[in-house]
């Protein structure tokens, strides 16, 4: 076990290396793994978005949501229509996205907000359900195209950005999704980071805590919860607007646009870690890995797989999956952030700074 | 001069009527108590007077009508409320917290912090932990630093001594008075405790369901008989 003093150069040294690995990795997918894996790893950074996004909800401010799937859903569709139908760049979509989520989300806290726990849970879960639906809805198929969806909804030329140079084909595409993705990722987290860590974020945890206390404190409860609401969709939107533009294709009935997208982010940041910062990011990366590999176990596997569900004439991988994230759950009740903090606790201990010399941080 | 002044004020949860039209008053520099049994309202005029419930009546702040002001802008004028059980952010730090009290402030906030810090020396010591992780007495500690953090001028106190030991209790009580004959902060508390009550209140005001049925200095409370034997028990 070593023993580090938080700010002394190997403290620094150690987070160094980190982000160094971080980048590493982040560079190794898109230049040395196949065009299949690029995705698989543009699937979780779109997922980590989203699930992000929920934290700030649900993780930060202890509002339970299960309406994120219709934010992802609206970012999806604003891209779909304004590239499909209007024209636009898709890079522009992003923004009018945001903006539209962020209304509609502002919009469905305001009397959702005056709820709390089980029965907000089911004014958004209505929410979750209503959204399909309302896509599907005859009258409005001008704009939707209805249950068809709309497709082919992608650049008509592959951007090209300063250090990727030139990107052709479908691997230019996978690996250029991969760089738009990753950065939206970064610019989320340093979004969430940033409210999080501030006066805001304090208020947005003194209201999880205690509400009480939060409101005698100074805190507007109404005004905080609709904006970070607004804000968590908006964030969601934007994942919804790179899963469309990296698949092509939505439609009512698409893998996240529905009830199940919302369940899927509720998974996701809570096998990583409700509320800290890299919970969504662990549980974003582990859960495609899951999904992806447990895929592949079919009725006719060999090995242990096939000893334990060969009897079987369905794939076990729906059924594997869900009993691994029980195994999680179980093993990391505080999510796998919580479980790498208490092991990498036993090789490491970075010792606080003595009290009273704490720089000073104000202006927050 | 009096900072609070309160007339006929009515409160209470929906159709339940809780308090029933009191008047009661604080000036500035003083230590006010109410004192009152389980049930009498005693909670409710704390959060009745902090903007938390629907309320009818007067209420005046430094000449300023509150009656209809929203919990934050009452924080903002200078009203900070200790709620009852405490109520401290468990899962931010014992800084963070006081950072969490000064919300409705930008300026010198670091400066305060480390300004309380000097009152409750504890707290300082513990001031990385999560406030979670605190004793009862220490959370209440906190509690009160984190409301001093807004810069009031009235600090409503709602029970500061449940849970506590004797001991701790005696501690509170004395930062309290300190605080009040050091800093010239006016204090409405609220308690059960009247033998606490009465030794650091300047006047007393005694509630029972809902409605104010005495009231005077703290003095001429203990000497009155039917006092003594209802709330001290002697």
């Amino acid at each position: 076990m070593v023993k580090v003093n938080q700010g002394s150069p190997q403290h620094w040294a150690l987070r160094t290396l980190g982000v160094a690995l971080i980048a590493l990795v982040v560079v190794w997918v898109p230049t040395q793994m196949s065009t299949s894996r690029i995705g698989q790893f543009s699937d979780a950074f779109v997922l980590i978005i989203a699930a992000m996004s929920l934290n700030l909800v649900l993780g930060f401010t202890g509002q339970i949501s299960i309406g994120h799937s219709a934010f992802f859903g609206i970012g999806g569709y604003t891209a779909a229509i304004l590239i499909k139908d209007h024209g636009w760049s898709p890079g522009y979509t992003f923004y009018a996205a945001a903006v539209i989520a962020f209304v509609v989300g502002c919009l469905i806290a305001l009397p959702a907000l005056r709820i709390k726990g089980i029965y907000l849970a089911l004014v958004t879960l209505a929410v979750a359900v209503l959204f399909p639906t309302l896509v599907k809805w005859k009258k409005l198929a001008w704009l939707t195209d209805g249950a068809k969806g709309i497709d082919s909804v992608r650049y008509d030329e592959i951007p090209v950005w300063p250090i990727l140079g030139e990107l052709k084909g479908r691997d230019g595409r996978a690996v250029f999704a991969y760089w738009l993705a990753f950065v939206l990722l970064v610019i989320t987290y340093l979004v969430c980071r940033g409210l999080v860590k501030s006066r805001f974020g304090r208020s947005l945890v003194a209201i999880r805590d205690n509400e009480t206390a939060a409101a005698v404190m100074g805190v507007n409860l109404t005004v905080t919860k609709v904006l970070v609401f607004g804000a968590s969709a908006a964030l969601c939107a934007l994942a919804g607007v790179l899963s469309t533009l990296r698949t092509g294709v939505i439609t009512p009935e698409g893998q996240y646009v529905t009830l199940l997208g919302s369940i899927v982010f509720l998974l996701i940041m809570v096998v990583g870690g409700a509320g800290t910062l890299w919970g969504p990011i662990v549980g974003g990366l582990v859960y495609v890995w899951l999904d992806n590999t447990t895929r592949g176990f079919g009725s006719e596997s060999d090995g242990v797989i096939g000893f334990l569900f060969g009897w079987s004439d369905q794939s076990p991988a729906t059924l594997i999956l869900g009993l691994a994230l029980v195994i999680i759950m179980f093993a990391a009740p505080y999510g796998l952030v919580g479980l790498i903090k208490r092991l990498w606790a036993k090789v490491v201990i970075v010792v606080p700074k003595p009290a009273g010399t704490s720089l000073p941080t104000t202006g927050h | 001069m009096s900072l609070l002044s309160i007339s006929d004020l009515a409160a209470g949860y929906g159709p339940l009527e809780v308090l029933h039209g009191f008047d009661l008053e604080v000036n500035q520099g003083e230590i006010v108590v109410i004192l009152g049994a389980n049930g009498a309202g005693k909670t409710t005029t704390m959060r009745a007077i902090s903007g938390m419930i629907a309320r009818r009546g007067r209420i005046e702040f430094d000449g300023q009508d509150i009656s209809s002001s929203s919990p934050d802008s009452i924080v903002r004028l200078g009203i900070a409320q200790v709620p009852q059980g405490r109520g401290t952010f468990a899962d931010l730090t014992v800084e963070e917290n006081m950072l969490a009290g000064a919300y409705v402030r930008r300026d010198e906030v670091q400066a305060d912090v480390e300004r309380w810090f000097d009152v409750f020396p504890r707290l300082r010591e513990r001031r990385a932990q999560r406030a979670g992780s605190l004793s009862g007495g220490e959370q209440q500690m906190l509690a009160i630093a984190r409301a001093l953090m807004s810069r009031p001028r009235l600090l409503l106190c709602d029970e500061p001594s449940l849970g506590l030991a004797p001991l701790i209790t005696q501690e509170l009580f004395g930062v309290l008075k300190r605080l009040n004959a050091e800093e010239g902060l006016s204090i409405l508390l609220v308690e059960q405790n009247a033998n606490l009550a009465l030794k650091v209140a300047h006047r007393v005001y005694l509630l029972e369901t809902g409605n104010v049925v005495s009231s005077g200095s703290a003095a001429e409370l203990a000497a009155d008989d039917s006092i003594r034997k209802a709330y001290l028990g002697s």
